[in-house]
């Protein structure tokens, strides 16, 4: 079964003779496993817009004093909050990885005189600049590191 | 003729029929068909066409995925029903026209949509000066060839049509095939016409509509990767724009 389309996709400027159906999508389209993992990619927008207005009440917080600054990070073990980070996180994940995987073919064949690294170069140099500078935001964050 | 090898499978297919004539909304007819172990999708249909109901229509030519007029919604996926083995399915398939086009008859989608924005995209060489033929051939090399020679393998089938969210909900959108061509012709050492289609690219079917699916790859069954020719048109677009700022256009 199908549901419509856009009542004008893919219609010519002029139509024909005859008369046409509408288009048409599969029914069940946005359930395969591709378009829910692409769906699910479009979703992250979510969690992100969220921990976005939960930096912006940390922002508040901070320019309120110490008192403010403490009852928010009790506010932040709620297991709410630690849902809301973890989401995030699978969603940072989960869209880096897609990231990383489709970016090596979206370069230009080539770079002025040059052609860009071999994908597998590409793909290891992105995993590279994410893991090297999630461990210095680690050290830096946590105190280790000056 | 070679032997066919297997037993014969019963298979029912559930087909979208649409009379302009009769009905107001496509329908779906179901047929059983005793199949062979080696027959294609497109092998079932013509059975059908030949043997039970001369009246479905649908469009095919040259049987072995060059001409690309067989595309057609198999199981909801885009497919070339040419290439597509029936061993792949079970007791129960489904054919449809292709997505996202206008239905013209049964399996028969409408096609002048997409030549629009084919031409749309410019797919020649544009030259600032005519070379007189005296002048010799347009030399390439190798490496020049390669740059683009993936995107230039495209058959017109119009999958990555079908399978293109975007497509779906953006009628204005060039769409993959047509991107992937004038990406083609704007990496082709020969030509001089990128910046009116770069111009073309940045307008109302813009590449910027794509939000990189990838579904259009996914189906594509030519390796075309149109995704990819996509994002690069997009970067190239963004340059384009950007450097007319400070290179003065000859045009």
């Amino acid at each position: 079964m199908a549901r419509p389309s856009h009542p004008e996709a893919m219609t010519p400027h002029r139509p024909g003779s005859t008369r046409t159906a509408p288009p048409q999508v599969p029914d069940d389209f946005w359930t395969r496993r591709r378009m829910l993992t692409y769906l699910l990619f479009d979703a992250t927008g979510l969690p992100y817009m969220l921990v976005g207005l939960v930096a912006l009440r940390v922002a508040f917080a901070l320019g309120r004093g110490p008192e403010a600054w403490a009852s928010l990070m009790e506010q932040f073990s709620h297991p709410i909050y630690v849902a809301l980070h973890l989401l995030a996180l699978v969603s940072v994940l989960f869209v880096g990885v897609r990231f990383f995987r489709l970016f090596p073919k979206a370069q230009p064949a080539k770079l002025g005189p040059a052609k860009p690294p071999p994908a597998p170069v590409i793909v290891i140099g992105l995993y590279g600049a994410w893991i090297g500078l999630t461990l210095a935001l680690l050290v830096v964050l946590g105190g280790i590191w000056p | 003729m070679a032997a066919h090898s297997g037993e014969m499978r019963k298979r029912t297919f559930v087909v979208t029929r649409f009379d302009p004539d009769v009905d107001q909304v496509p329908k779906t007819q179901s047929y059983e068909v005793a199949c062979r172990p080696d027959w294609k999708v497109l092998d079932a249909l013509n059975h059908i066409k030949d043997e039970v109901d001369p009246t479905l229509s649908h469009r095919w030519s040259c049987r072995m995925a060059v001409c690309g007029s067989c595309g057609m919604n198999v199981n909801g996926e885009p497919k070339l029903t040419c290439k597509t083995a029936l061993s792949e399915y079970g007791d129960v398939v489904e054919v449809a026209p292709l997505a996202n086009f206008p239905i013209v008859r049964d399996l028969v989608i409408e096609m002048d949509g997409f030549m629009e924005k084919f031409q749309a995209v410019k797919p020649w060489i544009i030259t600032a000066k005519e070379k007189a033929a005296e002048q010799g051939t347009n030399l390439q090399s190798p490496e020049d060839l390669a740059a683009f020679k993936q995107f230039s393998m495209c058959i017109n089938c119009m999958l990555c049509y079908a399978a293109c969210p975007v497509v779906a909900k953006e009628p204005h959108f060039l769409g993959p095939a047509a991107i992937a061509l004038g990406h083609r012709y704007n990496m082709d050492s020969r030509d001089e016409g990128a910046e009116e289609r770069n111009e073309i690219f940045r307008g109302e079917g813009s590449v910027f509509h794509c939000s990189y699916a990838n579904e259009c790859s996914e189906v594509c069954p030519k390796g075309v990767d149109p995704a990819a020719a996509v994002n690069q048109a997009k970067l190239g677009a963004v340059v384009d724009w950007a450097s007319s700022f400070v290179v003065k256009r000859s045009r």
